[in-house]
């Protein structure tokens, strides 16, 4: 696949992932390449990005289970950006299957 | 590959960003390690799904690239050389379309500076050269007297100035252009890759 176009589309998860709670950056990357397949190291400079456009923000918590993790947690900056991305994504997906509908009418 | 040669692959490949920055993002990847080995994985598995690290170096130099000259932001002229400096760290794509011209124009530039400054220099020179004690009186011509030589050099000192503001004013859209110029050329990089 275009890297590009899965870079768009890792951001998009990224987004929607913490638009509904807080991850920290494992969890987060597992949840994703449970269900695609990437590079999991690739989620980083997107989550290192969307921070730095204060999409994000970022604390430390102590967890039962071992040392402390760094947590990520959505802004409402990046719930504007989310809502666009999804709408953008949408209005794709709902072009690509009118253009494969016509295909399978022929 | 081990936890530790991914991790040395990857500062490697941060090149010379700050250190604060190389410290952050590595802290990213030595915490995904230990959790990934908290959950049972080999650092050879971890190291093995994360990816290789060359790639993922450049995808944080390039983010840190097209972020340097930051919209709305101040645009320095040292903030400038470094995106450009950093572009051409990238690929030999980057030699050909901005080393060239940025030195190219720079020089230009340069050029009319010195063209601003000298004028300025000569006309302040000419203006006290009537009174100025050690100066030659080369003009034998009766017509250029003292009064005549002082405002010529007053008239040529102050075109020089106004090129000089003209100057700056063309130096800030250089640079301006510059960092408009250098994040579309990173925009075709990141196409590329």
């Amino acid at each position: 696949m275009n890297i590009q176009f899965k870079k768009g589309i890792l951001e998009l998860c990224v987004l929607v992932l913490l638009s509904q709670k807080d991850y920290y950056g494992y969890e987060l990357v597992q949840t994703i390449s449970k269900n695609i397949d990437i590079a999991e190291g690739t989620v980083y400079p997107i989550l290192r990005r969307l921070t730095e456009e204060q999409y994000f923000t970022t604390y430390i918590r102590e967890s039962n289970e071992g040392p402390a993790r760094k947590y990520y947690r959505i802004t409402d900056k990046g719930r504007e950006y989310q809502k666009i991305l999804l709408e953008e994504w949408n209005r794709f997906i709902s072009g690509i299957n009118a253009l494969i509908g016509e295909e399978e009418t022929i | 590959m081990n936890r530790e040669q991914f991790l040395s692959q990857l500062r490697l490949n941060l090149g010379n960003m700050p250190d604060a920055d190389k410290q952050d993002i590595l802290f990213d990847y030595e915490e995904h390690f230990r959790i990934g080995l908290t959950d049972g994985k080999s650092e050879e598995q971890i190291a093995e799904s994360l990816g290789n690290p060359r790639v993922i170096g450049n995808s944080y130099r390039i983010d840190a690239m097209l972020s340097l000259p930051k919209e709305g932001g101040d645009i320095t002229a040292a903030s400038v050389s470094r995106a450009v400096f950093a572009s051409i760290s990238l690929t030999f794509f980057n030699i050909i379309f901005v080393l060239g011209p940025f030195f190219g124009l720079l020089g230009v530039l340069f050029g009319m500076w010195a063209t601003a400054v000298s004028l300025t220099l000569a006309g302040v020179g000419l203006a006290v050269s009537p009174i100025w004690p050690g100066a030659i009186q080369f003009i034998a011509n009766p017509l250029l007297n003292g009064a005549f030589v002082l405002f010529s050099g007053i008239g040529i000192a102050a075109l020089g100035v106004l090129a000089s503001i003209g100057m700056s004013v063309l130096t800030k859209w250089f640079f301006i252009g510059v960092a408009v110029y250098v994040k579309f050329n990173a925009r075709i990089i990141r196409g590329e890759k």
